[in-house]
């Protein structure tokens, strides 16, 4: 796509400017947990003595903590919201957007900072409290175990190995020996899935008994014993065909 | 909603909405203020991703499936790395830096890196206006800081250090760089079949001196990607070119200027060493000669008598191939001229001026400024007919001793010897080589005539320090061993104020008078007194 990257600039272009507001992390929960409308409070702007005072007041509805939206709870979250406002100084801010679809548009430029505090009572204090006790828990926990674990025991030996080497032997016995040309065709398509092969790979792919795959191998393949692919078999010159990444790439 | 007027203060008021729609995810793009970064003025503007690291840090991607790969590879790659602890970090897409170009191709471009722990303690939002006077809050989801992207192109850090080495000597800045470009195009041209991008890639190929160069990657990586935005090729090509001619014009006025600062500077004791002096003509030497050829004094090799006898061609081509091998040694120089037509030009020049003298020594300076790509074939050369170098008294000095050199110095020392100094100051003299030599207004006598000093062994005096004196040759003779080079070098014409002759006859007359004992040091006839 030609337009892919291309930062549509008319939010820019127009002089939008935008506050960039500093919100406590409480705040901006109970702001997810808004109505679909989204109305989360009021903004007011008072004008005094030459100087703007904005401040901000949560909706009654959005105060009570802990998602049950009760007023009931213990614990509110303070209403009263003054913002400090800053000027942009020594940064220019400039706001984009990143949609999901990797559309990007410049949104507007912004004009001034602020920070969203709240006024400090008693019930800020607490709820403060509550946040540090909470973020002081650690982490990982020692806990002490009433009874001792008796599920691990040492084994002499394996238990779940053992079944499973008897059950291997059961079902496989030793490898029969299959036609030599079935044997050759299995070769081979495993062959055009990858190039290099282990010996126990082709064992388990084939089903057939180690010395008798090590000599058809030996007819039809080589062995690296050293280089990028260690110890692998690879099939002779003459009966591979591979092309290159590269060229599959090209065709498909 | 819209505004109602409070009773006490004025004020208003105004919903804040937080919509719940999330399609777009809002982010910060910074930019320093002295950047002075006007989004307004922008015309056109795109951005994407920088996924330059993704080759780093994503895995190597070997064939997959038939042609080289083998059975069960990745899985055992992934048992073998979580056996010995390895964690790879994840390449992901979202915290990548972006990549943002203004205005095209000639506009700026800017790199924005995301800034960690934006979200993590607070939240910030961006509050828009509607029209209907609502503010909408929108969480902010990143934070990137964007830098503007040098476009011009810099130092390796190899490089940066050994130029920090030399910023003492270095005056000649713009120089710097004009070297860099000639030396990856010297290298570029060699290297030309294997595969391009433009003049970037030249970069890449090769430090000096070495193969494994250290850079960035990403400049490369980021290479690729313009690339595939077609003209990245010609971007890179036609920047060196660009530069160079920019480097050009720079270099010319910074030569010409340099020239002309250097007809007025003073000379410091030891900078006229070893200067090398035009033979071309027999024109008087009026002016003042330039000191461009100072910086690069202990290489510049002692003029003799030997050079007095020398044709001027040869010393012309010797001087020539000293200069460069100066340069090579030794850039204090620092007014470096990088164009070869300009030296051309400055070369013919030379002939016409009519200070020789100096035009000369400007040609030879110039050439001493010049791009070490006409130096190897002509250095070789140099050095082949330099041979002997310094018994070690200076160091980094060559000197340029060719064979009909030595041959005159000691045909001109013996005959010093016999005694017949009538006949070896005419034959010095007829060649008119000249050193370095005073204005007119002070030499004594015209060139091209031999004046004999008066044995007294005082030279006329001058103004300057160093007397061409019996006593200091016993000086310079007793502390060690020297060769009659050496010793014209001691005593510069301009600070004896004699002409080149009248030193070699005076000099003549004081080793004649002290008598000195021989020996042959490097196939040089060195003398010494012990005392």
């Amino acid at each position: 796509m030609s337009d892919k990257g291309e930062v549509n600039l008319t939010g820019v272009k127009q002089s939008k400017g935008v506050w960039l507001v500093k919100v406590p992390k409480y705040l901006s929960q109970q702001w997810e947990k808004a109505s679909e409308k989204g109305e989360v409070g009021r903004i007011t702007i008072v004008k005094k003595q030459g100087k703007s005072e904005v401040s901000f007041k949560l909706n009654a509805d959005l105060t009570g903590l802990d998602a049950q939206g009760e007023k009931d709870a213990s614990l509110h979250v303070p209403r009263d919201h003054p913002f400090t406002m800053h000027t942009v100084g020594g940064q220019t801010l400039a706001v984009f957007s990143h949609s999901d679809k990797d559309e990007i548009s410049l949104e507007g430029m912004v004009v001034q900072r602020a920070e969203c505090r709240p006024v400090v009572n008693d019930n800020y204090m607490k709820l403060k409290k509550l946040q540090i006790k909470e973020s002081t828990k650690p982490q990982r926990l020692s806990q002490q175990l009433e009874r001792a674990v008796t599920t691990v025991f040492k084994p002499v030996a394996n238990h779940n190995f053992n079944m499973e080497y008897e059950k291997k032997k059961k079902s496989e016995g030793k490898m029969v020996r299959a036609e030599r040309q079935v044997v050759l065709d299995m070769l081979f398509s495993a062959f055009e899935k990858h190039q290099y092969y282990n010996i126990k790979d082709l064992v388990e792919i084939t089903k057939q008994p180690v010395t008798y795959l090590k000599e058809i191998m030996r007819e039809i393949g080589t062995y690296n014993s050293k280089g990028a692919h260690k110890s692998t078999w690879e099939l002779k010159s003459e009966y591979r065909h591979y092309q290159s990444a590269d060229e599959e790439e090209m065709q498909t | 909603m819209a505004s109602l007027g409070s009773s006490s203060s004025s004020g208003t008021e105004y919903i804040v909405r937080v919509p719940k729609n999330t399609t777009k995810k809002y982010n910060i793009m910074a930019f320093n203020a002295g950047d002075k970064v006007a989004c307004s003025t922008w015309t056109q503007a795109r951005m994407e991703r920088d996924m330059s690291a993704r080759r780093i840090y994503g895995e190597e991607e070997t064939a997959e499936g038939a042609a080289g790969s083998e059975f069960g590879k990745k899985q055992r790659e992934e048992a073998r790395r979580k056996k010995f602890g390895i964690v790879t970090k994840e390449f992901k897409v979202e915290d990548q830096p972006w990549i943002l170009k203004v205005n095209g191709k000639a506009g700026k471009r800017f790199k924005g890196i995301k800034k960690g722990g934006v979200t993590e303690n607070a939240s910030y939002y961006i509050f828009t206006q509607c029209p209907d006077g609502a503010f909408e809050a929108f969480p902010v989801h990143g934070w990137y800081n964007f830098m503007p992207v040098a476009k011009h192109r810099t130092l390796t850090a190899e490089e940066a250090e050994e130029e920090w080495g030399r910023r003492n000597k270095v005056v000649n800045h713009f120089s710097i760089m004009l070297q860099r470009r000639l030396r990856e195009q010297e290298r570029g041209e060699d290297d030309e079949d294997e595969g391009e991008k433009g003049g970037k890639k030249k970069k890449k190929g090769g430090g000096r001196g070495g193969d494994l160069r250290i850079h960035d990657l990403e400049d490369d990586l980021e290479m690729s990607s313009d690339d595939s935005h077609s003209s990245g090729g010609e971007d890179g090509e036609s920047k060196p070119k660009a530069k160079k001619d920019a480097g050009k014009g720079k270099g010319k006025k910074k030569k010409k200027k340099g020239s002309e600062h250097e007809a007025l500077e003073d000379s410091d004791d030891g900078d006229y060493e070893g200067l090398e002096v035009d033979y071309m003509s027999d024109d008087s030497s009026s002016e003042e000669e330039p000191e461009k050829g100072k910086p690069a004094k202990a290489d510049e090799h002692p003029k003799g008598i030997d050079e007095l006898s020398e044709s001027e061609e040869e010393s012309e081509e010797e001087k020539q191939n000293e200069e460069e091998t100066k340069e090579e040694e030794e850039e204090d120089d620092g007014k470096k001229t990088p164009v070869q037509p300009e030296k051309k030009k400055k070369k013919d020049s030379s002939g016409e001026s009519e200070s020789s003298d100096d035009s000369d020594i400007e040609g030879e300076t110039a050439s001493a400024l010049f791009m070490k790509k006409r130096t190897p074939p002509k250095r070789g050369g140099g050095r082949g007919s330099a041979g002997s170098s310094r018994t070690g008294s200076r160091p980094g000095t060559p000197s340029i001793d060719s064979g009909s050199t030595s041959s005159t110095l000691r045909a001109a020392a013996s005959k010093l010897e016999q005694g017949k100094r009538q006949s070896g100051s005419a034959t010095d003299t007829p060649a008119a080589k000249r050193l370095k030599m005073e204005p007119n207004s002070q030499s004594p006598a015209p060139s091209g005539k031999s004046t004999p000093q008066p044995a007294s062994g005082k030279s006329t005096p001058s103004s300057s320090d160093v007397q061409l004196t019996e006593e200091a040759v016993r000086r310079y003779l007793i502390r060690k061993p020297m060769t009659t080079k050496d010793l014209l070098k001691k005593f510069q014409t301009k600070r004896t104020g004699l002409s080149n002759e009248q030193t070699v006859n005076v000099l003549a007359q004081i080793l004649k008078r002290l008598n000195p004992e021989r020996k042959n040091v490097n196939d040089k006839m060195h003398f010494y007194l012990t005392e």
